[in-house]
């Protein structure tokens, strides 16, 4: 089954993630900032990365820009949580380095995993 | 007046009389004294003597004191007489000074002779002014002479037949040269003949002339006068002389022309000034007020102020009352920013500054104020504070909402996955199903709260205003009331901003949903204007140190309720609201803001209570979204310089989004190549100088070597501005930016590099 990272600095939120996501049979890895996402990516074995932009210690663009740069096929999930450090557009940026989709939270786990079921099914079919 | 003291000394006494004499001549020189030894020889030779003193010694005589005064008197009413008595006989002196003598001594006190010779020759001078005076042809010349007027008798030929001293005096001729002379003489040729025989032949009429004239005279030299002619008649009627007053007015006339210079201005002065200038009565009634007090006040002329109070004009009852006591007890006092209501009843703020005019006797008379309008000042003010805090409070409910959202998500999934696992179309799935749609609302708060603090993502796009607004009037117009009418003026412009056109519509449609609820009972119309305007403009309104060329200025007006002013500053914030409770979550406008300040525009609002309100949204006209078509068309390449930080590489791609055409260098052959290569050639190029390949120097010399003159722009980090230097001085770079730069100040220095 898929490998999927979830990056994301709320322990609540990236539990909730983890069973939704383990429910599905993926297997999920965890990262709980931009830096220990780029520390523990695997690309033999993740397929898709689901980050939060807004982080402590490497924020979630530059978790896109790099995980792309390694491994282009990968998958990648944006999800804003509102909340800016400073100037510019972090979904359309997120968006320009290579995010597939965007979420705004608080999203539907429903309409994520139907997403995350497509996005995976055309990487597949290429 | 020089005059000689003649004494008569009438004494039996010889010794005496001899050593009074000496003490008299020893105290003044220019005495002359006769001795008379006895009082008969003395009368006998009366109406001969010269004497204006006469010092009679009634010591040891048969002499008749009254009769000697009295034939002394007859003949002189004016004789000064001295009686000496001897010391026993004191007691007479009260009668003879009754009787009309000088002063009494005795020979013990004669040691007073001299003090009283300097008295009696005061009172000689006054007695001689006065016998002079008491003649009647006399008493004509003293008054002519002594006329402050320049007098003068002419006859039918135009000559001065008498002039007084006065007119001798001011131009310093003796009276001959004057007497005999004709006008023409004196006055010259051209001033006699242009100003004065005319005035003359008149008054030979039988007029009175009166004029004044600017004489250029030889002898008086440039001078105002004021001439009054009169016909001197006989008893036949005849007129033979005329009696010419003439008055040397230049320095009256020059100091006047001082004065009326210096009302002049003042006048300017108070006219021009940008300060309301008022006088009024003690009572604060008004007498007078200046044109900028009309403009402050919105007056429509000082008629309409004609027995108005300022009392009538504060908006506070009786504070008056209390700034006017202060005042006269302090003379002069400024009072801050005090509430008023215009002649068109509007509201302003001033600052008024009163001083207490006294009259003479330091009693008040008039009490002048000057208005100074401090209702920008404070408007600015206000604004400034506004800002402020909703920043504040958007920091904090931002954050908050941010954490909120995490939270809401968790909620939320677990109560999807909750509801997957419990059997449909049970009570606990309903339940569930109520909690997500509890989450969906709290989303759609933290959104708003979201967008208020500008902390939400907008896709900003170019977008057309005026598209936006027909869009949001059709919507509104769909679902109004009856009783609202709505009118546009929406010219058909392709002028684009930049922004979120959903979040623009939000805007629209908030102020416009606003304006209809606020005329729902009452119904009315509301007009939604669009116009552009100058960044100039915006300048002043706003008092904004930085803004754009042009703003579209978009002003949504009703005719409904209207706000009370003091609440007005308020509105912004959130949850703040003048609505009755249930309608509206008071979130509306806080976003409204929140969307306009992340486009760099701003909304101002003015209202009357019952009258209604205006809200004007400022949104600034990028000038490179004049015309959209053409900015994509030129579609320049640029060659992109820098290291391998993703914060360039961020900026690369919003560039890339932007129109250009991005090509990478990340080493010096490659550059060497893409720059002198024609089909890659760039237009210009963006150094970043954290590029580790290509160092300023690098640069410099590929530029010199390949006389190369692409213009550069430098995005330095601020704290490495040094390493950049030679490169700036170089003179490739043509526009340097330090970080952080947004989009806007590239877009700005790349059409200034490219000009």
């Amino acid at each position: 089954m898929a490998g999927i990272m979830i990056v994301e600095d709320d322990r609540d939120l990236r539990e909730m993630l983890k069973i939704s996501l383990l429910k599905m049979k993926y297997t999920v890895i965890e990262a709980s900032n931009g830096k220990e996402a780029l520390l523990h990516f695997k690309p033999g074995i993740t397929d898709m990365v689901i980050t939060d932009l807004i982080m402590p210690d490497e924020d979630g663009l530059k978790v896109i820009m790099k995980i792309k740069e390694i491994k282009p096929s990968t998958k990648v999930i944006a999800i804003s949580g509102g909340g800016k450090a400073g100037p510019g557009n972090y979904l359309s940026l997120a968006r320009a380095l290579g995010a597939d989709e965007v979420f705004s939270k608080p999203f539907s786990v429903h309409d994520l995993l139907k997403k995350i079921e497509e996005l995976l099914n055309s990487e597949q079919q290429d | 007046m020089e005059r000689k003291l003649f004494i008569a000394l009438v004494s039996e006494d010889q010794v005496f009389a001899a050593s009074l004499k000496k003490t008299i001549r020893e105290s003044l020189d220019f005495v002359q004294v006769n001795y008379f030894d006895s009082g008969l020889y003395f009368l006998s030779d009366l109406p001969d003597t010269k004497a204006n003193l006469i010092i009679s010694d009634q010591r040891n005589t048969s002499d008749d004191w009254k009769v000697f005064l009295e034939l002394v008197l007859k003949h002189d009413s004016f004789a000064l007489v001295i009686f000496i008595v001897e010391d026993r006989e004191r007691g007479k002196s009260i009668d003879m000074i009754k009787s009309g003598a000088y002063d009494v001594i005795t020979p013990a006190s004669l040691s007073r002779i001299q003090s009283l010779l300097h008295r009696v020759l005061r009172d000689i001078e006054d007695k001689e002014n006065l016998r002079y005076l008491s003649d009647e042809k006399n008493f004509g010349d003293h008054i002519a002479n002594n006329s402050r007027s320049m007098l003068s008798i002419i006859n039918r030929n135009y000559v001065y037949e008498k002039v007084n001293a006065t007119f001798c005096n001011a131009q310093s001729i003796k009276i001959e040269g004057i007497i005999g002379k004709p006008l023409s003489e004196i006055w010259g040729k051209e001033t006699f003949e242009s100003k004065i025989k005319g005035n003359i032949d008149l008054c030979f009429l039988g007029n009175t002339v009166r004029y004044e004239a600017n004489f250029n005279t030889p002898l008086f030299g440039n001078r105002f006068f004021e001439v009054v002619f009169r016909p001197i008649k006989k008893d036949s009627g005849e007129i033979t002389h005329l009696l010419a007053e003439t008055f040397d007015i230049t320095d009256l006339r020059l100091s006047q022309q001082v004065v009326n210079d210096m009302e002049e201005e003042f006048k300017k002065l108070e006219t021009n000034l940008p300060i309301g200038f008022l006088r009024c009565d003690t009572a604060g009634t008004i007498i007078h007020a200046n044109r900028a007090f009309l403009k402050i006040m919105e007056c429509e002329d000082e008629n309409s102020l004609a027995g108005l109070g300022i009392q009538e004009f504060y908006a506070e009852k009786g504070l008056f009352e209390i700034h006017l006591s202060q005042l006269l007890n302090t003379q002069i006092k400024t009072f801050g920013r005090v509430q008023l209501f215009t002649c068109n009843g509007n509201e302003i703020a001033c600052r008024i500054s009163g001083f207490i005019v006294t009259n003479e006797s330091g009693n008040p008379s008039y009490i002048d104020f000057a208005f100074e309008d401090s209702s920008r000042e404070l408007m600015l003010e206000n604004r400034l504070l506004q800002a402020q805090k909703l920043e504040t409070i958007g920091a904090l409910a931002g954050g908050m909402a941010h954490d909120f959202n995490n939270i809401l998500a968790t909620i939320y999934g677990y109560s999807e996955m909750l509801l997957e696992e419990i059997p449909k179309s049970t009570a606990s799935a309903e339940k569930v199903s109520r909690i997500i749609t509890a989450i969906t609302k709290a989303k759609s708060l933290t959104d708003q709260i979201l967008t208020f603090s500008r902390q939400i993502d907008q896709e900003k796009i170019p977008v057309s205003v005026a598209d936006v607004l027909n869009e949001t009037i059709g919507f509104v117009k769909s679902g109004k009331p009856e009783n609202i009418d709505i009118k546009e003026d929406i010219p058909v412009t392709d002028v684009h901003i930049h922004a979120d056109p959903t979040q623009l519509f939000r805007v629209f449609l908030n102020l416009m949903t606003n304006a209809i609820q606020s005329m729902e009972e009452i119904g009315g119309t509301m007009f939604v204007k669009f116009a552009i305007v100058d960044g100039s403009l915006v300048r002043h309104d706003l008092n904004k140190d930085i803004v754009a060329d042009e703003y579209a200025l978009v002003t949504i007006e009703d005719t409904g309720e209207g706000m009370d002013p003091s609440l007005m500053h308020r509105i912004f914030e959130p949850y703040f609201t003048t609505r009755k409770i249930g309608k509206g979550t008071g979130l509306g406008l806080s976003v409204v803001h929140g969307i306009i300040s992340e486009i760099e525009g701003e909304i101002l609002v003015s209202s009357k209570k019952n009258k209604g309100s205006v809200f004007s949204v400022y949104l600034p006209v990028s000038s490179e979204y004049h015309n959209i078509e053409e900015l994509n068309e030129r579609g320049k390449n640029l060659l992109f310089i820098s290291g391998n930080r993703y914060e360039s590489r961020i900026l690369s791609l919003a560039l890339e989004r932007s129109g250009y055409a991005v090509v990478f260098a990340s080493d010096l052959n490659q550059l060497a190549k893409l720059i002198s290569e024609t089909d890659t050639k760039p237009d210009f190029i963006i150094y970043m100088d954290d590029s580790e390949e290509i160092l300023p120097e690098n640069l410099i010399d590929i530029y010199t070597a390949k006389q190369i003159n692409i213009p550069v722009i430098m995005i330095s980090d601020r704290n490495q501005l040094r390493s950049s230097e030679k490169l700036v001085n170089s003179g490739i770079v043509k526009q340097q930016l330090t970080k952080p730069v947004s989009l806007k100040e590239i877009h700005n220095a790349i059409q200034l590099s490219l000009k």
